[in-house]
């Protein structure tokens, strides 16, 4: 009847089969459906009621079932499509239903591995960031920084010295073009508002041609502006043309006031002149060639196409060594030095963010381990299915090509999974950067990211998928089909491959553990190093004196003794004084000679000297310790004839070994200067971080050399920070084009100089947590399934009279013998990886024995744990029913 | 039976081997064997269009049974299926299986009511 037809037909229209076969079907249908109705209409049973009871059944479930029906049970799909892709298509339906079919699994599997790819995708697209994706400039790769060297000072890079920028530049064969530069800070005043200090790049006028860029409006220096004494010429970076002149094309020709010398304007740059970095202006350089005086300036140069590094810089050196007339002496000290622009900049971060992506990578090996005993345990569990299959005619290849496609489902959801949560633990991460990470470094996603998260993606399904896949197609049908049907514990092999995931596990764990476990050690250590001076309730600022407005000494000095003891009557200062360069506040460096040292052989290092110029005030404001003499007073350097030093111990040490360094002289490295006397000697302050080295030091009133650009330190007796707002009044009413900068606590300065280890330290504790936490899980599981399987087993031995504190011991054995091993490997592994952190130790060995012994006793402890619950469980099996389950 | 959770696991368990059987003899067509199967266990068992004609599909599709439509002289089409070689072979193994099952059932059972 063409009636039941129709009602079938509808409800079989989600089921999209080809039209004669669903006309067969519908047909089909219909006719049963009808005689149904018939046969109980026939027996008397009402219109409505034999209508519903002949259409019991004609509903969702049927199409799911009809479904099924087709595709399933041999698991071969039609004939007329055997393609690979029809294959793929029904593996991956296949897929889809047993990874629902089974949620709370699917559920742990793609957690763990979203976990896994989450961190790994962070720390690659960080370290691709950093050390992969190529520079914002053209041809990035030819890009070379330029730099002198001069292992003779103890100095990695000097500068380069106004006479060796025009040595270089006209005489090398190897470059395209160099450009030279100086960073430095300008107080912007004269516009509207305040004054504002600004960080501008002095640069020689073929930079913007190295970097292959135009100006983005008006034009780039001319060479004769280029030059010493020409007229004062400025080109805007692009966001400070936006800010101060709101995008105005007509600002050319402007004049602005740089540190009270007017400047005008020539040109905007364009947005991608990030380079120098984070400057908001350039000028010219204007280099001196005949000035000698000193090594500052950065280079930056582009090669010609095909030259390499090694040929450039035997093309510079070779042009280097003579030098221009009159240096030769001190061009047999330095050479140039060639780095590639981004080591040069980011190769601070290069070994930490290498061992941060072998942490993570560690992770998702365990994540993967773990996933696979799951696999392991789950495919057991399938064997019947699988047998059934391979009986009935099902290759090998097509239950391992289903197998796989199960695994890569899981894989490909919980990499999905994983890259988002990563972008999250990105972010964050980037906002944990410090301030000093060039802004032309990105870390927004890139093709290569994509390719890393699929490879990885990828190489995790294979990983965790494939030796459960080959173990489970690769048995024998019959057997398995036997096994499964009188006995459902686990194969010898399948138990002893679990073993060994499990090992593997404790293995890697107690590895990034203990590497965890060096690192924070480490950390710790650096937080309590002695700094050498006392950070708490100190802060500071910076105030910087325009040479044209300030030229000479008598209106420098004045000026901040005037500061200085306005700013010391504040309520709440206890002390207060200036510095050019307070502890993490820069390296000026300058080369002394002791009166009692032995003449310099031809060989001998001179180390460079830390010089810092201070007020009298300045010792005890930033709290650091006198060992012998005393502080500068208010005389000291008043007079020219007896100039006075203070040293710091390194320095005493150098010189002195086991003397006193009190009275002791010393000149600057050229034998017509004064000799200075040492009146005190001070502890070591970690000047350049608390991890990092200190080097001699030495102190010279400020009264003796007059510098503009000083720190203003103040202790205080509470919160410093109160102290900022006051100070600025009054340096505002001192001068109101003097911008106050650099603000700063003392700690807080302290911890942004420990922010990467601390962040790296932290970021290794957590994976390594993470990671026992996996293993753990992984212990847990694999034994407590074990259990699960042995349950007739125990229960015969208890029915045999093995008591339950027998049985648990016994499960408690069997774990935790795989836990030694698995601590045994980890330790061999870990003693030889160990050395890889030496660096980042801080003097922590890396064969620390306390640590070592703390985290072998933690796995220990939870190994024991995770396998007490299970061996606890077993201890509980109440033989009779253990006997009867089977 | 009271079950209806083990009453479920059982009928599908045990519906390949009720169809095969019942088309062993000779051919039958779906309405046909559904009353045969509610008749000949007494109303115990049913099957209906949902669960009966996706069962036969799987059978036929594995090849253990062959469908085809047949016209008899005042009948309707009907679509009668038959028991294949290949099919005739897994009855036997089934067969067999369930009562290796079935006797292992009894053993135990009885046992525990000695």
């Amino acid at each position: 009847m063409s009636d039941w037809k129709e009602i079938v037909e509808e409800r079989l229209a989600g089921l999209k089969l080809d039209t004669p076969r669903q006309a067969a079907i519908v047909d089909e249908l219909a006719q049963h459906i009808e005689d149904r109705y018939e046969e109980l209409r026939a027996g008397g049973t009402s219109e409505e009621e034999a209508r519903r009871l002949a259409l019991e059944g004609l509903d969702a479930s049927l199409i799911r079932e009809l479904y099924r029906a087709r595709h399933a049970a041999v698991y071969e799909p039609p004939r007329h499509a055997r393609g690979f892709m029809r294959y793929s298509l029904y593996d991956l339906r296949m897929a889809v239903r047993t990874a629902k079919s089974k949620p709370a699994f699917s559920l742990m599997v793609i957690g763990m591995l979203a976990l896994g790819i989450a961190g790994n995708a962070a720390i690659f697209s960080l370290f691709n960031g950093l050390f992969l994706k190529a520079l914002p400039f053209y041809e990035s790769e030819r890009l070379v920084d330029l730099d002198e060297t001069a292992p003779k000072w103890n100095l990695h890079y000097v500068g380069v010295s106004n006479p060796d920028l025009y040595e270089w530049r006209k005489n090398n064969r190897t470059f395209e073009g160099m450009a030279f530069f100086d960073t430095n800070a300008f107080n912007l005043s004269g516009l509207a508002g305040t004054a504002q200090r600004i960080r501008g790049a002095q640069v020689t006028r073929d930079l913007l041609d190295v970097l292959k860029l135009k100006p983005f409006w008006g034009r780039n220096f001319l060479p004769d502006e280029d030059k010493p004494k020409a007229p004062k010429v400025v080109l805007l970076g692009y966001d400070l043309w936006q800010r101060l002149f709101h995008g105005d094309r007509a600002v050319l020709g402007h004049t602005i006031i740089l540190s009270e010398q007017a400047y005008t304007v020539v040109g905007v740059l364009p947005k991608e002149a990030v380079f120098p970095d984070q400057v908001d202006l350039w000028v010219p350089l204007a280099a001196d060639p005949n000035d000698h005086s000193g090594w500052y300036l950065n280079g930056i140069g582009r090669l010609k196409p095909g030259v390499t590094y090694e040929q450039a810089a035997a093309d510079l050196l070779r042009v280097h060594r003579p030098g221009a007339p009159g240096t030769n002496k001190v061009n047999e000290i330095t050479s140039p030095i060639l780095t590639p622009l981004r080591d040069r900049y980011l190769g601070d971060y290069r070994t930490v963010s290498r061992i941060l992506l072998v942490a993570v990578a560690v992770v998702l090996l365990i994540a993967c381990v773990n996933i696979a005993a799951l696999m392991l345990v789950r495919s057991t569990a399938r064997g019947r299915e699988i047998a059934i299959r391979t009986a009935i005619g099902a290759s090998r290849v097509r239950i391992l090509g289903q197998l796989l496609m199960e695994n890569a489902l899981l894989a490909a959801v919980g990499g999905m999974v994983g890259v988002l949560v990563g972008g999250v633990f990105l972010r964050a991460m980037v906002s944990w950067l410090p301030d000093n990470t060039p802004r032309w470094i990105s870390f927004s996603l890139d093709a290569r990211f994509v390719i890393f998260c699929v490879l990885i993606t990828g190489a995790a399904a294979l990983l965790f998928g494939l030796v459960p896949a080959i173990q489970a197609s690769g048995g024998n049908s019959g057997n398995a089909l036997h096994e499964s049907g009188t006995r459902t514990s686990l194969s010898r092999g399948r138990r002893r491959t679990l073993s060994a995931l499990v090992v593997c596990e404790i293995g890697l764990a107690l590895m990034l553990l203990i590497s965890a476990g060096l690192l924070l050690q480490a950390f710790h250590k650096v937080l309590h190093a002695d700094p050498g001076f006392r950070p708490e309730n100190v802060i500071s600022f910076r105030v910087d004196l325009p040479r044209a407005t300030y030229p000479k000494p008598e209106k420098i000095l004045p000026f901040f003794q005037n500061l200085l003891r306005q700013v010391a009557a504040l309520p709440g200062v206890q002390t207060v004084g200036a510095a050019s360069a307070p502890p993490l506040g820069g390296h000026w460096g300058n080369f002394y000679v002791g009166d009692e040292d032995r003449p310099l052989g031809p060989n001998d290092k001179t180390p460079v000297v830390l010089q810092v110029v201070a007020t009298p005030g300045y010792f005890d404001a930033i709290g650091m310790t006198r060992l012998a003499g005393r502080p500068f007073d208010e005389r000291d350097g008043l007079s020219k004839d007896a100039p006075v030093i203070i040293v710091n111990e390194s320095f005493a040490k150098m010189h002195w070994p086991g003397k006193s360094a009190l009275g002791k002289r010393v000149r600057y490295n050229d034998p017509k200067s004064t000799w200075m006397q040492v009146v005190g000697v001070y502890r070591d302050e970690k000047h350049y971080g608390l991890d990092q080295e200190v080097r001699p030091s030495i102190f010279q009133p400020h009264l003796q050399i007059p510098f503009q650009s000083m720190s203003i330190v103040l202790r205080s007796s509470g919160d410093p920070r109160n102290l900022v707002e006051p100070a600025r009044q009054i340096l505002q009413r001192l001068d109101a084009d003097l911008p106050m900068y650099d603000v700063r606590t003392m700690t807080e300065r302290l911890e942004r100089s420990l922010w990467a280890r601390r962040a790296y330290s932290w970021l290794f504790g957590a994976f390594a947590l993470v990671a026992l936490v996996l293993a753990a899980a992984g212990i847990y599981g694999v034994i407590s399934y074990a259990v699960t399987q042995r349950t007739r087993e125990i229960g015969i031995r208890m029915a045999l009279g093995a008591t339950p504190g027998e049985v648990l011991t016994g499960v408690l054995r069997t774990g935790m013998v795989l836990v030694a091993i698995g601590a045994a490997l980890g330790l061999a592994a870990t003693l030889l990886a160990a050395r890889l952190l030496e660096t980042l130790l801080f003097g922590v060995s890396p064969r620390d024995p306390l640590i070592y012994a703390a985290v072998i006793l933690g796995v220990a402890c939870v190994g024991l744990l995770a396998n007490f619950v299970p061996a606890r469980r077993a201890a509980a099996v109440d033989p009779m029913r253990a006997l009867r389950v089977e | 039976m009271d079950t209806p959770m083990l009453d479920r696991e059982l009928k599908k368990g045990s519906a390949e081997l009720l169809v095969l059987s019942l088309v062993e003899a000779r051919s039958r067509h779906g309405y046909e064997i559904s009353k045969l199967i509610e008749s000949l266990s007494q109303g115990t068992l049913r099957f209906h269009v949902g669960s009966l004609y996706p069962l036969l599909y799987r059978l036929e599709a594995r090849g253990w049974i062959q469908g085809k439509w047949v016209e008899k002289a005042g009948q309707r089409r009907r679509r009668y299926y038959r028991l294949t070689a290949q099919g005739r072979k897994v009855l036997a193994k089934q067969r067999q299986g369930w009562q290796q099952f079935a006797e292992a059932i009894r053993r135990i059972t009885g046992i525990e009511y000695v």
